[in-house]
């Protein structure tokens, strides 16, 4: 790189910088976003706890055995309820009683069995004051379904010590082979770590990508851009806003990233089942490879962005064109779960391995099984020259710009400007 | 003396419209050039293409001697008709991020800035931001963002346009104070009495072709002088005089065009004898009517 360009790179880079960074935005959104987001977290710990089971319930039942037998059952599963009256068996009187405390909230509902001698299954219903969720409902049903088969099982001669261990649910553990290593994984992560570069990556380009239009549309109407076309090369300018902006988004990132493992380590991340990074379960190599995607869609959509800047004449436009910007973005994510359940198949390859799509769909990959290095390191390669591909190009249509005034140049004719300049 | 500007035989269209058509011009530093025409002339097309922003189609432009390169843009210093400046940025910031961009040291440029701002009476906006400055204002300091880096070629395109005339003499003596330390400056204008005052040489296109060029005297001198300026009081009876091909006539002023070798002393003669005579002055052709009489009635100037 001639010495003048690299000068002049860095000085626009360092203007585009300074100015943002020096911004009311800029720190409105460092300081807004991290609370908005802990906001949220807050806001899912409190819906988390919300998850329960019918708190307080009766128990209606001609059959005091299986009565017991399903207070017993509800109080082994996964939510057990607070108390539980049993009238077994009961009368019209018990009934009404049952109606009455319903009706005045004080427990949530009651459960109706009769059995019927000779049939194999009870006739069971539950009579609530609302509607049941969907937690209350798995909750009554395994209550019965499990006091059912126990007591069948006791009926066949079963000993009521080995019932128990008969009964108890058999948990499924899965692991991943990564390159020899076994290590517990689940296709959830794998979901989570792309999913999470996805939301980066959407949030940036559209903060940052929209924003770098912007600043090149901004520089086409107010005219200062002749003065610096005639002071240094376009491709100087475009390089630096690309680096500048970019830089002014990693700054934030840092900053919010900084926040994250303080906020990690913290505490209260503690009550909410969090301690420190390493339980997201998050290896140094995909962090890495985070990194380096990131990094890349980045720069990518960045220089998109540019280009469009550059060729539309207007800042309302810019926001009518920030949809191609993201549609890369958005059909990556439709195409997520198919990748995932075919990490290697030719598609997924193919898609990987296209530089719009490299950054998450790779990334995708690289989480769900690892692909052969030689995809990885030629996707980070044709996503590097596209970036550099798009940048020259940005720079010829904004040069080009200087000749168009005030309308917005169709193809045809950006092409042949692009021969006259 | 040293040629900072050469174009030879230079043309350029855009798409089927002929913007500059066999053009060939010199400047030479310590003069003052006046690029002249009226609107879509060329003028700008003619200025890009001197400083690399566009390439010409055919013939050569020649820069300090030698073929256009990115190193002479840091001798030029070149203020196009277009012009603008980061509104958010504070005064002080842009001039020095421009001065940089030509290659100043950050703070050789601050130092600058400053002297010029004080030159130019604005030293007490140097710390605001740009877009709370008068358009005046935000002129002056792009025509100092043009001179910081002390260009050896000053391209102006339009620099008046839009300043008060305190402020439009302030950049004009300026400019001329550049000249005189030998820095040569390109004018493009379709204002003609700046011109005849400031300008050396002129070179006069229209649709493009160059249709009048030369020192500024020596065109002036191919002229007659055929203009007669009257002032009276009384009848203006006199302008029946057969020596008159056209005339304006104002309130106890007339601007008199002679036919052809024409006797202004007998024209005066008659004049007195109708009316009191305060002023009369026989002079050349101005600038403007030489360029109305080149390029016609057309022009929109």
């Amino acid at each position: 790189m001639p010495s003048a360009l690299l000068r002049n790179t860095l000085l626009i880079a360092k203007r585009e910088y300074l100015e943002r960074v020096r911004s009311k935005v800029f720190r409105i959104t460092t300081l807004l976003v991290p609370l908005g987001m802990g906001g949220l977290g807050m806001l899912g710990a409190l819906s988390g706890k919300k998850l329960e089971g019918v708190q307080n319930l009766a128990i209606v039942s001609n059959n005091a055995e299986l009565a017991q037998e399903v207070k017993a059952a509800l109080d082994e599963g996964a939510f057990p309820p607070k108390q539980v009256e049993i009238f077994a068996p009961a009368t019209d009187a018990d009934e009404t009683l049952v109606k009455s405390q319903v009706a005045s909230h004080q427990i949530g509902g009651y459960l109706m069995l009769e059995t019927t001698p000779g049939e194999t299954q009870p006739d069971s219903t539950w009579i609530s004051g609302s509607s049941i969720n969907l937690v209350g409902k798995a909750q009554m049903e395994s209550a019965v379904r499990s006091a059912m088969i126990r007591e069948q099982l006791v009926a066949k001669g079963v000993p009521a010590s080995q019932v128990s261990g008969l009964m108890k649910e058999s948990k499924l553990e899965t692991k991943q082979l990564k390159g020899s290593a076994v290590v517990s994984s689940d296709s959830e992560r794998s979901f989570l770590g792309a999913y999470g570069l996805i939301i980066v990556l959407y949030a940036s380009v559209l903060i940052y990508g929209i924003n770098i239009a912007r600043s090149v549309v901004e520089e086409k109407t107010s005219r200062i851009f002749e003065v610096l076309l005639s002071t240094a090369s376009s491709d100087s300018l475009m390089l630096g806003k690309l680096l500048g902006v970019g830089a002014v988004g990693l700054t934030q990132m840092g900053i919010w990233g900084v926040l994250l493992v303080f906020y990690a380590g913290s505490a209260m991340a503690s009550t909410q089942g969090i301690h420190g990074l390493g339980s997201l379960g998050i290896t140094k190599a995909e962090l890495g490879f985070f990194v380096i995607f990131f990094l890349g869609g980045f720069y990518l959509y960045s220089a998109l962005a540019a280009a469009l800047g550059s060729a539309v004449s207007a800042e309302q436009e810019v926001q009518q064109f920030s949809f191609i910007l993201i549609s890369p973005l958005v059909v990556s994510v439709v195409l997520l779960p198919y990748v995932l359940g075919n990490p290697n198949s030719t598609g997924a390859v193919v898609l990987s391995l296209l530089p719009p799509f490299t950054p998450i769909i790779m990334y995708m990959r690289i989480c769900a099984q690892m692909p052969p290095l030689w995809q990885v390191w030629l996707s980070i390669l044709l996503l590097g020259l596209t970036v550099w591909a798009m940048v020259w190009l940005a720079a010829r249509i904004y040069r080009i710009g200087v000749l168009m005034y005030g309308k917005r140049a169709t193809l045809p004719e950006m092409i042949r400007w692009l021969r006259y300049s | 003396m040293e040629t900072l500007v050469e174009l030879d035989h230079v043309s350029k269209s855009y798409e089927a419209k002929a913007a500059v058509r066999d053009l060939s011009l010199k400047i030479e530093a310590g003069s003052m050039f006046g690029l002249l025409g009226p609107n879509g002339a060329g003028k700008t097309s003619t200025i890009r293409m001197m400083i690399g922003i566009t390439l010409p189609d055919s013939g050569k432009v020649s820069l300090f001697g030698k073929p256009f390169g990115d190193a002479a843009l840091k001798r030029v210093g070149y203020l196009p008709e277009e012009r603008g400046l980061y509104k958010k940025m504070k005064v002080i910031d842009q001039l020095v991020f421009l001065a940089e961009l030509r290659g100043l040291g950050a703070l050789e440029a601050k130092r600058r800035a400053q002297l010029w701002c004080e030159k130019l009476q604005i030293a007490e906006s140097m710390d605001k931001r740009t877009e709370e400055l008068s358009k005046g204002m935000q002129q002056k300091i792009q025509f100092i963002s043009t001179l910081l880096h002390d260009p050896e070629l000053i391209i102006m395109d339009e620099p008046f346009s839009g300043l008060d005339p305190v402020n439009a003499v302030l950049l004009q003596d300026t400019l001329v104070e550049l000249k005189k330390q030998g820095n040569a400056v390109l004018f493009s204008t379709h204002r003609m009495d700046q011109v005849e005052k400031l300008c050396d040489s002129i070179c006069l296109i229209d649709r493009g072709a160059p249709v009048l060029a030369g020192g500024m005297r020596e065109i002036k001198s191919r002229y007659e002088r055929n203009r007669v300026i009257v002032q009276f009081e009384g009848s203006d009876a006199f302008l029946k005089h057969p020596a008159i091909e056209e005339y304006k006539s104002y309130v106890g002023h007339a601007e008199i065009k002679l036919k052809p070798h024409a006797d202004a002393q007998d024209l005066l003669k008659t004049a007195a004898a109708t009316a009191t005579i305060t002023k009369f002055e026989l002079v050349e052709p101005s600038l403007e009517e030489i360029f109305i009489e080149t390029v016609g009635g057309r022009a929109d100037a």
